[in-house]
């Protein structure tokens, strides 16, 4: 008796997933640097991240799918800004997993056909949820795409482009758009524990005449999920900031699932010529402009928020100064699992110990997590893949490397009739375990700070009118031939409904119509 | 003794670096113990009763057994080291009397001086700006140099030396450096990244030998910057590090 009830095909698209995964991992391995960090155990404290989610991720997602399919998450959330559009989900969701796998094939804790049925869950899920996510784009991935992270609606990028205020390099904007993403990039990789994963790049958007839009999204910034923001962000006014930025003369001809970019020639932010700022959550109608009422105000909310995130910057690093490294270890082994918390958010179904502890059956293996073990089979699992289970035939050119070498372990057709397989790690969390203080039940949104019984309520309860049955399947494809409706026009007024410039104009503006009413970027 | 899916390999080449072939071939040989000693199926062991059989505790003796061997761990985060000083190497550099200290890289460019400088290094430069930055060398390389630098200020005209490529250990006091010699990294880290938004010289990277606390120094920040490209060719792309000459 076989002991899986996979079929062939499920077998299939699960290999296709691990290995087109893996070939992207290996480039963006290769072409982005490697992080390291004297302050933070980085490469350890990643590692126990990804066991923790090989162990946790598939019954916690379908928990989330019992609340709401990733179909309906992926359309609540698209009118919003989420870790779930982020790299988050673009790279990390399914590669955590993988080289949490991978890791525990080598060390022979499992074998390669061991929770095969969530293997191919999880990255089901991800891919459910990617198609639904990114729609009529049509890719799952920035690499599917050729390196591009386009995937706003039209209605929404007509908003950001018409509500840009102009600046040049020696105003008073300009400068503090400048200080403003300084000081916050700075607070983000700080909250992150030194990774990237509380920003993201996504974009760019043509704006004609030689700028281009790129939006810089920003993520968990107040108090909220991360236990360490507790007493220390109280100042910070929004979890979730969203920057647009115009740029001129430069071409981002890369935006990766790392939400990284590259330009021709280099970003400089001298070539900076527009910027506005907005905060969303899952208790928001759409996008929510932030200090947008002028160009003076918006300078001043720079130029405040600039203030807050270095002040909130000293207080936070001095609280990870006095951590041990069994607390370094768990902020960042739990910024890195967490990062598909908000599917649970969205879903209205959030516990913070499902995503404030390390599993216990991942957590027997942090003796071995020192900084060395660490930096040598986290490179080993990425580019060198020097372990036994990256081998293959010799006959055998990887993409990129032309080695005989492949990240993934896939599975076997002939797992169809294999018996002595265990397919699922269990649909129950074992008892989890944390260093850090208990988490303080106080979460920053857009509707005011609440505990959190009282955010998932309001999550469950509210609908989005964009989400409604009625329009949430109105995508660009149906637009570009139902412009002219009333219902078209419904759809654009709801997303329009805080925008200075487009307010009540509809669904019939052209990109020259906005520019037109935008001002005048130089 | 029992055998776990993977000991029969037709590909295997090893475990790889010595670290991973100690550990790995010590959970194998524990997970193949426990594994007999359960007299179940693989498939009732590997979710079931391994989890009472392979605990923190037999992991820890793993562990043990490698630092009893005389193993001593390289460190990447400064506490590792300070918290169990038995299991690591230590830190070069880290005692002593800080002024004393330099980087001693073995391929650092060092030539003769030149009028009223001299070469001691090299490094990747993040953004090329107009002119060279000047100012007075002071290493930052430890949580306690940056708390120091957070309660009594950052001297004017600091170009720090930090061997950390990522953006946390300096975060409170990045802005206020003229520049950065970053010993670690690529144009692409973090520090690199945050250096760039906030419009601070730097150089990733770098190679110098004998620049110590309070010497001036000037970095060639107006060198183009180092391409993602310069990076996947390997094509030599540096930007200059002096020494200035009282």
């Amino acid at each position: 008796m076989p002991s899986t009830k996979l079929d062939y095909t499920q077998i299939l698209t699960t290999n296709n997933i691990m290995r087109t995964a893996g070939e992207e991992t290996y480039f963006l391995g290769v072409t982005r640097t490697v992080q390291e960090s004297k302050f933070f155990p980085v490469s350890a404290y990643v590692m126990l991240g990804y066991l923790n989610a090989f162990y946790r991720y598939p019954a916690l997602l379908r928990k989330v799918e019992k609340n709401m399919p990733p179909e309906e998450v992926a359309n609540r959330i698209r009118n919003a800004t989420s870790k779930v559009q982020s790299m988050g989900i673009n790279w990390c969701m399914i590669n955590f997993y993988l080289l949490g796998r991978e890791m525990l094939i080598n060390m022979g804790v499992i074998g390669p056909h061991d929770a095969c049925e969530d293997l191919h869950y999880v990255l089901n899920f991800w891919r459910r949820y990617q198609l639904a996510w990114r729609r009529e784009d049509g890719h799952v991935t920035c690499k599917e795409a050729g390196h591009r992270s386009q995937y706003l609606p039209e209605r929404r990028v007509q908003v950001y482009h018409a509500d840009l205020y102009a600046c040049e390099e020696g105003d008073l904007l300009h400068a503090a758009a400048d200080k403003f993403l300084a000081a916050l990039s700075q607070y983000a990789v700080l909250v992150a524990c030194e990774s990237r994963v509380c920003m993201t790049n996504h974009g760019p958007y043509n704006l004609g005449e030689n700028r281009e839009l790129l939006v810089r999204d920003f993520f968990d910034l107040a108090e909220g999920d991360m236990p360490w923001l507790d007493g220390i962000a109280t100042d910070v006014p929004h979890a979730r900031l969203t920057v647009t930025t115009a740029v001129k003369d430069t071409s981002f001809y890369i935006v990766d699932d790392w939400g990284s970019f590259e330009s021709k020639p280099d970003y400089k932010t001298e070539n900076l010529c527009g910027v506005g700022l907005y905060t969303s959550d899952e208790l928001s109608e759409t996008q929510i402009p932030v200090g947008m009422g002028s160009k003076e105000e918006l300078t001043d909310t720079l130029e405040r928020y600039t203030q807050i995130f270095k002040d909130t910057t000293a207080k936070l690093w001095k609280r990870f100064a006095s951590y041990h490294r069994e607390q370094l270890m768990d902020a960042g082994a739990l910024t890195y699992f967490n990062i598909i918390k908000d599917f649970a958010h969205v879903a209205g179904c959030y516990e913070a110990d499902d995503w404030n502890k390390i599993d216990e059956r991942a957590d027997r293996f942090r003796p071995l997590l020192n900084d060395e073990y660490g930096n040598q089979v986290l490179g080993a699992l990425f580019v060198p893949l020097s372990c036994p289970s990256h081998q293959v035939t010799p006959y055998t050119m990887m993409q990129h490397s032309n080695l005989p070498k492949r990240t993934y372990s896939p599975l076997s057709a002939a797992l169809l009739k294999e018996e002595d397989v265990a397919p699922t790690v269990g649909d129950e969390l074992h008892p989890g375990v944390t260093y850090l203080p208990e988490k303080v039940d106080r979460y920053r949104t857009t509707q005011g700070v609440m505990g959190l019984d009282e955010l998932n309520r309001r999550t469950r309860e509210f609908l989005p009118v964009l989400c409604s049955d009625r329009l949430k399947n109105l995508d660009d494809t149906w637009v570009k031939y139902h412009y002219d409706s009333k219902l078209a026009d419904e759809l654009y007024i709801a997303e329009q409904q805080y925008s200075r410039k487009l307010k009540g104009k509809g669904a019939g503006l052209s990109r020259d119509d906005v520019e037109a009413l935008a001002d005048k970027l130089k | 003794m029992a055998n776990l899916y993977g000991d029969t390999n037709k590909y295997e080449d090893g475990e790889g670096a010595p670290i991973l072939e100690a550990y790995h071939s010590a959970t194998k040989a524990l997970m193949r113990q426990k594994f007999e000693e359960s007299r179940q199926p693989w498939s009732s062991f590997v979710f079931g009763s391994s989890y009472k059989a392979v605990t923190t505790k037999e992991i820890a003796e793993i562990d043990r057994q490698v630092l009893e061997s005389g193993y001593r761990f390289a460190s990447s985060a400064m506490i590792s080291a300070l918290e169990r000083p038995e299991a690591y190497m230590p830190i070069p550099g880290s005692e002593g009397n800080p002024d004393e200290f330099t980087f001693e890289h073995s391929d650092a460019v060092v030539k003769p001086p030149e009028g009223k400088r001299e070469q001691r290094g090299q490094g990747d430069n993040v953004v090329e700006y107009k002119g060279n930055a000047i100012g007075i060398a002071k290493y930052f390389r430890s949580i306690q140099d940056v708390a120091d630098a957070l309660a009594d200020g950052v001297p004017p005209d600091t170009i720090a030396i930090i061997d950390d490529s990522g953006g946390t250990l300096t975060a409170p006091i990045l802005e206020q450096f003229k520049g950065v010699i970053c010993a670690g990294g690529t144009v692409r880290s973090h520090l690199g990244i945050l250096t760039r938004e906030y419009g601070i010289p730097c150089l990733m990277n770098s190679k110098v030998n004998g620049i110590f606390n309070g010497d001036r120094v000037e970095i060639e920040v107006s060198a183009p910057a180092k391409t993602t490209e310069a990076y996947q060719s390997g094509r030599e792309m540096s930007a200059r590090v002096w020494k200035l000459i009282a």
